[in-house]
C-alpha cells in the first residue's frame, strides 16, 4: 500500500512537472522560441514586434528574455542543455565558436525568401556576421543579423557651456587632449559656493571610453592577427595614464569618494557633468534630459584623429531549428524590416539599421541630439569592433581590465601596469587561439 | 544524547506496553513461511526500501562522478566530443591566478564559522538562563535563518550601499564613516561574512542550547560542590559536553561554505572588485556556463570535492580520537 | 546578597545584552519592510527615514505587474512540496530498512551512500546537466524534482540515528503478531520517528524553497522560473533604475511564506530542529 501511493506521488510530480516546462522545450514547427536581453524599454519595444511578426505569419513566438548581465550565462546554459532557443541574440565574439560548433545556422540560404530586404542593412554590421569558416567578416555564408549597430558616441552638455561663457565644440573637429583637459578643468566649479564641487568636467568608464583614447592615440589591444597582446607600448600606456590623470592629476571628475555617491552616469543625468559618453541605447533615457545635448567625436590623441567602438549584437538561428525558414524570417524581421525598425527606433532604443533610413533619421533636426551625423559618421568612417571581437573567446581581453583599479586611484602607473598585464593577457590569448584549432580540427 | 524537550523515542516506548501493531493483522497461526522464507521477504522488503535512495545515489552521484574523472582530463567545450588531454586542465589550474584567488577567497569566507560559532555558543549559554522572554530572544535570533538566501543577499547589498545603506547609516551614530563595502577589493568580503554570521547565528545558537540543556544537572552540583569556578565548570564540563554538536556544526559549515554561491552571484556581480569575491563554486560556474571551457571547470570540481571530502575525513578521524561519545 | 538576587541581577543583565543584540538582528528585516513603504526618492533621503513617509502601499501592487512573481510562488511550491513530501516518504523508508531490516551488504550500502553526501552538489553540477541535457530536461522543473524524490541521504541518515534508539524487539513482535512490513513502517515506525521526520522535513523544504544554484543553472523561461530566480532578476532589472522600493517589495513577498510558517510554527520547529543537533 505505501509502495503503491509512493508510485502514485511520483506520477502525480512527473505530471505536475511536466505541465512546468519551459518556453525551451518546444517540439511544434509553428512555435519559434527567441531568446534576447535588455531593459525594460527594449523589452517593451520587442514585445511589440514579436505580436506584429506572430500576426503577420500565423506562428506563435514563445520569448525567453534576461538581463544583460545574465544573458551569456543563460544563452550557454541552453546552448548546453541542448535547449538552444530558434533565434537568439550573440556577441560577435561568440561566432566564431558557435559556427565552428554547428551551434549557429547559416542563414544565407532561406534570406532569399525571408521577405525582408537584407542588402538595405549597414554592409559594416552584416559582414560582421560572416564566416567562411576560416575568417570572420569573409565568406558568403551568414551567421547572423545585426541586432543593432551601437555607434558609442560622446555627448557634452550644451546648456552647461552656455552658463560658463564657452565657445561650443566643433561637431566634427575633434578636441586635442590639452584641449579637452583644459575645457573640463573650466566646466568643474562648485557653483552654489557651499565650498564642495558640484560640476565636473568629465566623468568616465575606463570599461567603455578608454578605447577612445587608445585608438586615437595609435595603440590596440593586439597586432593585426590578433596573436600578440600589444598593451605594452607608450602610446598605448600614455593613453591610459591620460585617462587615469583626469581624475588624479586634473581633478575634472568627482572623486572617488563622490562617484560613490552617486554615479557619474546618475550626475550626467542630472546635468553635473560636462562631457559624457551617448550610446544609441541611452537615446530613450537621455529624452527627458532638462538640459541641451549634443553630440562631438572624442577628443583625440597623437593621431589627431578620433575613435570610438561600434557595438553590435548579432540575431542568430539556431542549426537545431526545426523550421529554420521562419526561423530566419523573425531573425530577419527583426533587423530589417522597415516597420520594425521604425518602432524600435521611437522607442529611442538604436539607430536604424537600414543605411537610408539612419540618414533620413540623421538628418531630422527636430529631436536631440542635433548632431546625429556624428553617429552616421563613426559607423562609416572611423569606428570599430571592440577588441576581442574575433578571437575564439574574450578572456584576454576582459583580463586588461580586472586589476586595473589601482592605475585609476593612481597607486600604480600606467607603464607599469602595462607590463605587468601583457604577458598575462598573452597566455589567455594564446589559449583562445589554441582552442580555435583544436575545435576547428574536429570540426574538419 | 538526548533530546531537549522530547524524551528519547526509545524510552518512552518501553514506558508502556508494547503496543498492539494491529487489531486486525493475521493471526500468527496462519504464519507458515519457514525461517528461511522470512528472510527472503525481509531481504526482498529491505531492498525495495532502499531502491530509490541507491538509485538516486547511483544516478546523481556515481554516474556524474564517474563522468566528471574522465571529463576532467579532456578538452571539452560542451559543444563538440571531449579530447582527452592528460593532466593539461590541472597544469592550466595551477598556473591560473583566478583558481587560486577563487579558492583563497572560499577560505576566507570560512573565517565566519569561528566567529559565527563562538557567539552563538556565548548566546547558547546566554538564554540557557531562566529568565522571562527568552523564548521570544530565541525566535528573534533565528529568525534571519529561515529567510531566503537570495532575498537577504538582495537586502544586504542595499544596506551595504556607501551612502544610503543600513550599515554606513549606524557607522554613522558612532562616529565612523564607512566605506563603500561591496565595492573595493579591502571590505568585500569582511561584508560578505557578516552577512553569513548573521544569517546563521540562530541555527547553531539553537543546537547549543539543545546540547547545553541535555547536560544533566548533576554534573553542575557534582562540579559546584568540588569548588570548581565559572570557568573551570566551563572547561571541563560545559565543553567537553558539547563537542558532539560543534563537530557537526564545524562540518556542516565547512561543507556548506565550500559551496558559497548564492550571496556572491547576487551581491558582487562578475566576481566583485578586482574578483575579491569569486568564489571557487562561482568561478566552476562561470568557466562551465560562459566561457566554454567544461574540461576545465570539471577539473576544478572535482578537485574541489577532494578538498570537502578530505577536511570531513580529517574531521571525522579528530572527533573520533576526542570525543568520548557521539551516539 | 543572596544568591536568588544575584541570579536575578545577572538575568537582568544578560536580558539587556541580548536585547541590544535583537535589535541588531532585526534591524535589516525592519529596514527591509521601511524601504519597501517608501517613495523611490524617499530611499535616498539622509539622515534616512525609519519610517516611511508617505507609505507608498501600492509598492506591493506594482510588484505583480512588474515580474512573474506569480508564477515564481507556484514553480517554488510545486517543486519544493513535491521534492520534500515524496522525498520524506522514500528516506524514511530507507532509514527503516538500513536501521530495522537484514540484507547483506547493507551497511556497505549505507557507508558508500553517505561517502557520496561528502561530494558537495556544485562539484557534480556539470555532469548532472549534462544528463538532464541528454534527457531533454533543461528548462524544466524536473532536474530541480526528480533527485529529490528520491531521497535525501542527510535525512536517512538522521533518521537512521534516531531509530537506534527504537528496541529491534518491538519489529520481532510486529512481526510475531503477523504485520507485514510496509504495516510495520507506517502503524509502528513512523508515528515513533515522527518528531525527528519534522525537523529534517522543514530543514529540507526551507533549503528546497531558498535554492538558487540549481534554478539559475536549469532554468530559462519565464514561466518556469523558481521565487528565488524571479526576485533575483528583479534585483538586476530593477536596480539600475534605483527603484529600491519595489525591490524590497518583492525580496520581502518571496520570504514572507517561509517566514509566516516559521511564526506559527515556531515553537514546534524550533523543538525539532534542536533535535537534529542531539541526533548528530
Amino acid at each position: 500500500m505505501q509502495r503503491r501511493s509512493f508510485l502514485a506521488g511520483t506520477a502525480a510530480a512527473a505530471g505536475l512537472a511536466t505541465a512546468g516546462c519551459g518556453n525551451l522545450a518546444t517540439s511544434d514547427p509553428n512555435t519559434l522560441t527567441f531568446m534576447f536581453r535588455g531593459g525594460l524599454d527594449e523589452r517593451a519595444a520587442y514585445t511589440e514586434a514579436i505580436a506584429e511578426f506572430e500576426r503577420q505569419n500565423d506562428v506563435t513566438v514563445n520569448v525567453v528574455v534576461t538581463d544583460g548581465d545574465q544573458y551569456d550565462t543563460k544563452l550557454q546554459a541552453a546552448i548546453l542543455g541542448q535547449k538552444t532557443p530558434d533565434v537568439f541574440y550573440f556577441d560577435s565574439g561568440k561566432l566564431k565558436a558557435y559556427a565552428i560548433n554547428d551551434v549557429l545556422q547559416d542563414m544565407s540560404p532561406y534570406l532569399e525568401s525571408a521577405g525582408t530586404a537584407v542588402d538595405e542593412l549597414w554592409p559594416l554590421a552584416v559582414d560582421l556576421y560572416r564566416f567562411d569558416g576560416e575568417v570572420q567578416g569573409q565568406g558568403s555564408a551568414i551567421y547572423g543579423l545585426p541586432k543593432d549597430i551601437g555607434p558609442f558616441s560622446f555627448g557634452y552638455n550644451r546648456t552647461m557651456f552656455e552658463e560658463a561663457g564657452l565657445a561650443l565644440p566643433d561637431p566634427e573637429l575633434p578636441y586635442s587632449w590639452d584641449e579637452f583637459t583644459e575645457i573640463c578643468q573650466e566646466l568643474t566649479q562648485d557653483r552654489d559656493g557651499d565650498g564642495a564641487l558640484d560640476q565636473w568636467g568629465t566623468g568616465l568608464n575606463v570599461t567603455w571610453n578608454l578605447q577612445a583614447l587608445v585608438w586615437s592615440n595609435g595603440g590596440d589591444w593586439s597586432d593585426e592577427s590578433v596573436t600578440t597582446v600589444t598593451v605594452d607600448t607608450p602610446e598605448f600606456a600614455e593613453a591610459l595614464q591620460f585617462f587615469a590623470d583626469l581624475q588624479n592629476v586634473h581633478q575634472v571628475t568627482p572623486s572617488i569618494a563622490e562617484s560613490q555617491t552617486m554615479d557619474t552616469y546618475q550626475r550626467w543625468m542630472r546635468g553635473q557633468i560636462g562631457f559624457f559618453p551617448v550610446a544609441p541605447w541611452d537615446l530613450s533615457t537621455y529624452r527627458d534630459l532638462d538640459f541641451e545635448w549634443d553630440l562631438i567625436p572624442y577628443p583625440a590623441g597623437s593621431t589627431g584623429s578620433p575613435a570610438t567602438w561600434i557595438g553590435s549584437l548579432g540575431i542568430g538561428v539556431s542549426s537545431a531549428s526545426r523550421n529554420p525558414e521562419m526561423a530566419t524570417r523573425l531573425a530577419a524581421f527583426l533587423s530589417a524590416d522597415p516597420g520594425t525598425q521604425e518602432l524600435l527606433v521611437d522607442a529611442g532604443i538604436q539607430i536604424p539599421n537600414i543605411r537610408s533610413t539612419a540618414l533620413e533619421w540623421a538628418a531630422d533636426d527636430s529631436f536631440m541630439p542635433e548632431n546625429k551625423a556624428e553617429m552616421i559618421r563613426i559607423v562609416e568612417d572611423y569606428g570599430r569592433p571592440l577588441p576581442g571581437y574575433n578571437t575564439y573567446n574574450a578572456e584576454w581581453y576582459t583580463e586588461f581590465f580586472t586589476n586595473i583599479q589601482p592605475v585609476l586611484d593612481g597607486d600604480q602607473t600606467a607603464a607599469e601596469y602595462c607590463a605587468w598585464v601583457q604577458p598575462r593577457m598573452q597566455t589567455r590569448l594564446d589559449a583562445a587561439n589554441r582552442q580555435e584549432q583544436i575545435d576547428r580540427g574536429e570540426f574538419r | 544524547m538526548s533530546a531537549v524537550d522530547a524524551p528519547p523515542a526509545g524510552r518512552r516506548f518501553g514506558a508502556g506496553p508494547a503496543r498492539p501493531v494491529s487489531g486486525r493483522g493475521p493471526a500468527p497461526a496462519r504464519r507458515t513461511g519457514t525461517t528461511s522464507d522470512l528472510h527472503r521477504r525481509e531481504r526482498r522488503w529491505a531492498a525495495a526500501f532502499i531502491a530509490p535512495v541507491v538509485l538516486g545515489f547511483v544516478l546523481f552521484a556515481v554516474l556524474p562522478f564517474c563522468f566528471s574523472l574522465y571529463a576532467a582530463f579532456t578538452n571539452w567545450n560542451g559543444l563538440s566530443a571531449p579530447t582527452f588531454t592528460g593532466l593539461e586542465n590541472f597544469r592550466l589550474m595551477m598556473a591560473d591566478d583566478y583558481f587560486w584567488q577563487a579558492l583563497w577567497n572560499t577560505l576566507f569566507l570560512m573565517i565566519g564559522i569561528p566567529i559565527g560559532l563562538s557567539i552563538s555558543l556565548v548566546l547558547a549559554m546566554a538564554m540557557n538562563r531562566r529568565m522571562p522572554g527568552r523564548s521570544v530572544f530565541r525566535v528573534i535570533y533565528y529568525l534571519p535563518v529561515v529567510t531566503s538566501l537570495a532575498a537577504i543577499s538582495i537586502l544586504w547589498q542595499w544596506a551595504f550601499n556607501g551612502d544610503f545603506g543600513l550599515i554606513n547609516q549606524g557607522l554613522a551614530l558612532i562616529g565612523i564613516d564607512g566605506p563603500n563595502w561591496l565595492q573595493e577589493a579591502s571590505t568585500s568580503k569582511p561584508a560578505l561574512v557578516l552577512m553569513m554570521v548573521w544569517k546563521g547565528l540562530g541555527f547553531s545558537m539553537l543546537l547549543y542550547l539543545a546540547a547545553l540543556q541535555s547536560v544533566p544537572r548533576s554534573l553542575y552540583e557534582a562540579a559546584e560542590l568540588d569548588g570548581a569556578g565559572a570557568w573551570g565548570t566551563f572547561r571541563h564540563i560545559t565543553f567537553p559536553m558539547l563537542r558532539p554538536v560543534t563537530f557537526f556544526l564545524v562540518v556542516t559549515n565547512i561543507i556548506g561554505g565550500s559551496q558559497v554561491f548564492t550571496e556572491v552571484n547576487i551581491m558582487t556581480p562578475n566576481g566583485g572588485p578586482e574578483f575579491s569575491t569569486a568564489t571557487i563554486v562561482w568561478y566552476i560556474w562561470q568557466k562551465g556556463f560562459q566561457n566554454l571551457q567544461l574540461g576545465y571547470a570539471t577539473a576544478m570540481s572535482l578537485v574541489l570535492g577532494l578538498l570537502v571530502f578530505v577536511i570531513t575525513l580529517i574531521q571525522f578521524r579528530l572527533n573520533a580520537r576526542n570525543s568520548f561519545s557521539v551516539e | 546578597m543572596s544568591r536568588h538576587s544575584s541570579y536575578r541581577l545577572t538575568n537582568i543583565l544578560v536580558a539587556i545584552l541580548l536585547g541590544l543584540g535583537s535589535v541588531l538582528m532585526l534591524a535589516p528585516l525592519v529596514w527591509m519592510i521601511s524601504t519597501s513603504l517608501k517613495t523611490m526618492e524617499g530611499v535616498f533621503e539622509l539622515p534616512p527615514q525609519w519610517i516611511p513617509d508617505p507609505f507608498v502601499w501600492s509598492n506591493y501592487a506594482r510588484i505583480w505587474e512588474a515580474g512573474p512573481l506569480l508564477s515564481g510562488i507556484r514553480n517554488s511550491v510545486i517543486v519544493s512540496l513535491t521534492v520534500t513530501i515524496v522525498g520524506t516518504v522514500t528516506s524514511s523508508l530507507a532509514a527503516f530498512a538500513f536501521s530495522k531490516l537484514r540484507l547483506p551488504g547493507k551497511n556497505g550500502i549505507f557507508l558508500a551512500i553517505l561517502g557520496g553526501m561528502m561530494i558537495p552538489f556544485p562539484a557534480l553540477m556539470i555532469p548532472t546537466f549534462i544528463l538532464f541535457a541528454h534527457i531533454g530536461w533543461v528548462d524544466t522543473l524536473l532536474p530541480l524534482i526528480v533527485p529529490g524524490l528520491l531521497g535525501n541521504i542527510m535525512m536517512v541518515f538522521f533518521l537512521r540515528q534516531y531509530l537506534h534508539n527504537v528496541p529491534d524487539s518491538l519489529v520481532e513482535a510486529a512481526l510475531l503478531d503477523g504485520a507485514s512490513y510496509p504495516q510495520i513502517f507506517w502503524r509502528l515506525i513512523f508515528p515513533l520517528i515522527r518528531p525527528a521526520i519534522a525537523a529534517q522535513f522543514i530543514l529540507w523544504f526551507m533549503a528546497v524553497w531558498n535554492d538558487y544554484l540549481g534554478p539559475i543553472i536549469y532554468l530559462n523561461s519565464e514561466n518556469v522560473q523558481t521565487l528565488q530566480l524571479v526576485i533575483a532578476n528583479f534585483n538586476a532589472t530593477y536596480a539600475i533604475q534605483t527603484d529600491y522600493p519595489l525591490i524590497m517589495a518583492a525580496s520581502l513577498v518571496a520570504l514572507l511564506p517561509v517566514l509566516a510558517v516559521f511564526l506559527i510554527f515556531q515553537r514546534q520547529i524550533i523543538e525539532s530542529i534542536a533535535l537534529t543537533g542531539s541526533k548528530g
